[in-house]
């Protein structure tokens, strides 16, 4: 399902659509989510650099950690290196935000500075939003040209940046990056925790895709005991439920849960364990019918024999499907395709059987009328 | 500042207050170097380990039936005049300065009368300190009590202060109706400069008491409220001011706390402590709490109503409630040059008078508890107050 | 002597190297958050992170901003902790209680003294921010000092007593408190720099050794009560690799214990080392040497 994700997000946007957006938020009970962040930002870089994905450069905005911990990241993981600064590029909210440093050094108080280099553009006021979204938008176009390439944008943490400024000013960045010609996707990462619930929800709104990760002891929380509490927040440190949820370009939605566990590799994310799928099984009420039938039980229902349509045993079933002329013609016939019945004794009565055909599942969801041209 | 500028020449240099302090009356030697000064009251320098620390600063909480915290600064303000150490003395009062006259008067040690040999004392205590081994010897029973006795007096409640220990020059009294934090921190400053300059390095340990620092009235209170009415901050102000102070005792009240303090008194209160800590004086400072506000109590404060009218069901718990005055609870005692916190025998005290005239703490003895009602009334442990809230019900 | 601080060490993931001389004893680029309370002071580890810091086998350098002690009293306190370590399986070094002022003159250990400091304030509503302003650049400048005057390789822990104290020289700001303490954690990331690695094209990247100061800070969890102030805590504990909690025995004080910790140590997810993460629970007694740390009920 994390491939489905990082799909989506190399599929990138459609022309005249908002690109996809991809929010991972966490809690401080299972504060996974800048392993994903990173997960993500990996295959995302690995499909740039081999040319798959929509976008061709990726804009890195840095808030809660640091450009070196990206570079080194991503070289780990087995991007080359040798010219990062081609198809990424970090904004550095992290080293000065607020230009502290910068004022520092000019007054001689301290020595260093982070300065801009190749790779690395420093912001030092994060609080002028506009100033922000000018210079992530001028990196991206920097990256990959005023054409129409594209490339994606990823914010580390939202959480941080909504510390410095009102939720509105932030969501119109979010939204204005989003519906930017040039930007194939965005993806950001959010604490639950510390903002209000309807931060939450409107951070939640702007984007397409909401990944949350929640502790595997919530969905059983009820069962544990407070001695039990130590095992379980370690437990949590390390792995949680991956949930997911689509917003399809059609209006649907798609929910999606997954195991994951950090380790010392990486991340990997896992099907949810087949205990949890055995529960979730004994959950569904037991109700008295099935609803549905097992292989066998259709190999039955295809050889029962309806008694409109059996005949004598000698002769050949023939059901009349409608298309008596063509059949004449062809003469040599199959029994599966039956003949329809020819009247020996005219006078007396008969009963036509049109078989509906073979190839739909009684009792399907299917639409009958798909196939219909309106 | 001046405790770093202290030059350290080997790892087991002596602390340079353990010397003199011996021979300065008001002052001992405590552990890991540290100097306690009196509280005025026997037991709880007893309770404390020998006094309040020199550079601690002594939060009261008030209780706002009863006037608990005015016996603990008269005591206190009272012990350090008899020492004739320099007193700084704030009130929200027009003229505070009359408050001295509702000082205690020691009670002479040996015997019941009143001290009268005031030449002697015109000359300090010093010379009765030089006889004090022969009277210990003749003492009978109670030496213990008379080894310190210079250290720690036992005050008279009904007496007021003997004229001339009210003569020292070293008295300074400031209203704090009119006046500004930034004023007052300086007020506090130059008090505690002049002193240590004026008696050289440690011949005296300097004392500030500030009553009702919160209250209404003062100067600096309206002009700060009104820029934090957020009713949130009230709960961080009283933590922080309980982690703030090396020493911290909440006396008996009912813990209706709440004040519009914002976060100029804490800076005050720490620049105070600040202060008080590099200029060897030990500070006070009561605070008054207006208004009931629940999450209080589970941390801060043990109540109990003892003032006026009876309360059946405590006298019932508590044995020897009729002679009770109030009690006394004791939230934090921090350690100077140790990381060894002090275990006390218990966190609350019933203050009682003896002979109707001094201040006594006892543990509070517990009657056994009826089954029915379920409530334990242990003397040890706030985290128990709220429990006791809700059983009490007032 | 005793194994008893080692759960301590291990809670906080300090390892004795002793096989490789390597200076670390205590992982750098950490964030350390210590939260206590008004019954039970966390400060014990401080002076126990102070004390593992500069005694050997560690060659770390660190910087203590207090605000809320004078230097006499760690060094007080510096002097009585002693601690063991050894060398080998046989061999057992007492180390001597650790002299703070002489670490002061080697430039090892540099304290800033923010006791008597009055942080400037303006008029409401109008944060000061000048003061932590001038109290970051303090530290910082000590950080340079260090690393150019021992070389970039020196590890360097950074010790914030105590942050409560922080928010009140912010006068009660959340954000600008915050502040603060986002610039004292991008430090962790940037001194101490591992090897640099220049690349065809000119940039400059480090190796994935990514190695900075360390960052301990104590805080006091419980003078928080209102809803909205939880959220100061929330992103100290989300920032932070290891949160220790110093809290009171459930059933009240005890002469034997004083209270009890319990260690989350995150793991570091580091390219080169990575731990898992664990949850420590144990008590500890405090003596005047040492703290002394026992699983409940194995108190010898």
């Amino acid at each position: 399902m994390a491939e489905s994700l990082c799909r989506v997000l190399r599929d990138g946007a459609l022309e005249g659509e908002l690109a996809p957006a991809l929010t991972i938020k966490d809690s401080i009970l299972s504060p996974l989510g800048p392993h994903i962040f990173d997960h993500v930002l990996c295959q995302l870089s690995s499909f740039i650099l081999a040319g798959k994905s929509q976008s061709r450069g990726l804009v890195l905005v840095a808030f809660s950690r640091s450009p070196s911990y990206y570079a080194a990241l991503l070289k780990s993981r087995g991007s080359d290196t040798t010219d990062f600064d081609k198809w990424f590029w970090i904004l550095d909210c992290y080293s000065d935000p607020l230009g502290w440093r910068h004022r520092l050094k000019e007054s001689g108080a301290i020595r260093s500075c982070p300065d801009s280099s190749s790779g690395v553009t420093v912001c030092r006021d994060v609080r002028n939003l506009d100033k922000l979204l000018v210079e992530i938008l001028e990196l991206g176009k920097g990256l990959v040209g005023q054409g129409k390439d594209q490339f994606c944008i990823a914010i580390d943490s939202v959480t941080e940046m909504l510390r410095d400024v009102p939720l509105s000013s932030a969501a119109g960045l979010l939204s204005s990056v989003r519906s930017h010609e040039q930007v194939s996707c965005t993806l950001w990462t959010m604490l639950a925790d510390v903002h209000s619930t309807s931060t939450v929800a409107a951070v939640e709104y702007l984007s397409s895709i909401v990944a949350s990760v929640e502790g595997v002891t919530q969905q059983k929380g009820a069962q544990l005991g407070i001695s039990d509490g130590l095992p379980l927040l370690q437990q949590n440190a390390s792995q949680g439920r991956f949930r997911v949820r689509f917003k399809r370009r059609n209006g649907r939605v798609r929910l999606m849960l997954e195991d994951i566990h950090v380790e010392k590799s990486g991340i990997t994310f896992l099907p949810v364990s087949s205990e949890e799928e055995s529960m979730a099984q004994t959950l569904i009420p037991k109700v008295q019918f099935n609803l549905q039938l097992s292989e066998k039980e259709q190999m039955d229902r295809l050889k029962v024999v309806l008694p409109f349509e059996h005949q004598e045993k000698e002769k050949a079933r023939r059901i009349y499907d409608g298309r008596r002329s063509l059949m004449d013609g062809q003469n040599g016939m199959t029994v599966e395709a039956e003949k329809p019945p020819v009247s020996e004794n005219s006078g007396s009565g008969e009963i036509v059987y049109i078989r509906d055909s073979d190839d739909e599942r009684p009792d399907s969801d299917e639409d009958p009328d798909d196939d219909l041209d309106i | 500042m001046a405790t770093t500028t202290r030059p350290r020449t080997s790892s087991f240099s002596r602390n340079p207050l353990a010397g003199p302090t011996s021979q300065v009356p008001g002052l001992k030697p405590g552990p890991n170097g540290s100097v306690f000064i009196s509280s005025g009251i026997p037991d709880l320098d007893r309770i404390l380990g020998g006094g309040f620390c020199l550079g601690s600063l002594v939060m009261v909480m008030e209780d706002p039936e009863a006037p608990h915290h005015m016996l603990l600064l008269r005591n206190f303000m009272a012990q350090g005049l008899v020492h004739n150490q320099p007193l700084l003395y704030a009130s929200p009062a027009k003229d505070p300065k009359g408050f001295l006259g509702t000082l205690p008067n020691p009670i002479s040690s040996k015997d019941e009368k009143p001290r009268d040999h005031a030449a002697e004392q015109d000359k300090g205590l010093r010379i009765a300190w030089q006889y004090k081994k022969y009277f210990g010897e003749n003492q009978q029973g109670h030496d213990s009590r008379d080894a310190k006795h210079e250290y720690c007096n036992d005050f008279d409640l009904r007496k007021p202060l003997e004229r001339q220990f009210l003569g020292g020059k070293n008295i300074i009294c400031v209203s704090t109706i009119d006046l500004t934090l930034e004023t007052f921190r300086e007020r506090c400053r130059t008090f505690l400069a002049q002193n240590s300059r004026n008696n050289g390095v440690m011949a005296c340990a300097s004392r500030i008491a500030i009553q009702s620092f919160c209250a209404p009235q003062c100067g600096y209170f309206d002009k700060h409220s009104e820029a934090s009415k957020k009713s949130s901050l009230v709960p961080q102000f009283v933590k922080f001011i309980q982690l703030l102070p090396l020493r911290y005792l909440g006396v008996d009240h009912l813990g209706l706390l709440l004040s519009f303090q914002d976060w100029d008194m804490l800076a005050f209160i720490k620049s105070l402590k600040g202060i008080v800590q590099s200029s060897n004086s030990v500070a006070i400072i009561t605070l008054k709490q207006f208004q009931a506000c629940e999450h209080f109590l589970l941390s801060i404060c043990i109540a109990l109503p003892l003032t006026s009218n009876e309360d059946k069901e405590l006298a019932k718990l508590l044995t020897g409630y009729q002679e009770m005055v109030g009690l006394l609870s004791i939230h934090k005692v921090a350690r100077i040059n140790t990381q060894v916190p002090l275990v006390l025998e218990a966190s609350t005290f019933s203050i009682k008078l003896h002979k109707r005239r001094s201040l006594v703490l006892e543990c509070l003895n517990q009657a056994p508890i009826d089954g029915s009602t379920g409530a334990s009334y242990g003397t040890s442990g706030s985290c128990s107050g709220s429990t006791k809230q809700g059983a009490l019900d007032f | 002597m005793d194994r008893s601080s080692q759960l301590l060490d291990e809670a906080l993931g300090i390892v004795d190297d002793t096989s490789s001389m390597v200076s670390s004893s205590f992982p750098s680029s950490s964030v350390v958050l210590i939260e206590d309370c008004v019954e039970t002071s966390g400060a014990f580890v401080i002076h126990h992170i102070l004390k593992r810091s500069l005694s050997p086998p560690s060659s770390a350098a660190v910087v203590l901003v207090s605000l809320s002690h004078p230097f006499s009293h760690y060094d007080r306190i510096l002097r009585k902790l002693v601690h063991t370590f050894a060398l080998s399986l046989s061999f057992v070094l007492f180390s001597q209680g650790c002299n703070l002022a002489a670490h002061r003159d080697n430039r090892r250990f540099f304290f800033c003294d923010m006791l008597m400091v009055d942080f400037p304030r303006q008029g409401q509503g109008n944060v000061s921010k000048g003061g932590l302003i001038e109290l970051y650049a303090k530290i910082q400048k000590v950080v340079e000092d260090i690393s150019s005057s021992f070389g970039s390789g020196k590890c360097i822990t950074i010790i914030l007593d105590d942050f409560s104290l922080i928010e009140v020289a912010a006068n009660g700001s959340l954000n600008h408190s915050l502040d603060f303490l986002r610039y004292c954690y991008a430090l962790t990331s940037e001194f101490g720099l591992g090897l640099l690695v220049h690349t065809s094209c000119g940039g400059v990247y480090p190796l994935p050794s990514i190695q900075g100061c360390s960052l301990v800070i104590l805080h006091h969890e419980d003078i928080y009560s209102a809803e909205e102030s939880a959220a100061l805590i929330l992103q100290m504990e989300y920032l932070a690799d290891v949160v220790i909690k110093a809290e009171p025995l459930a059933t009240g004080l005890a002469a034997d214990v004083h209270g009890q910790l319990t260690v989350l140590n995150k793991g570091i997810h580091d390219q080169l080392r990575s731990s898992k993460s664990k949850v420590h629970n144990f008590h500890f007694k405090l003596r005047e040497n040492g703290v002394e740390c026992f699983y409940p009920g194995t108190q010898a």
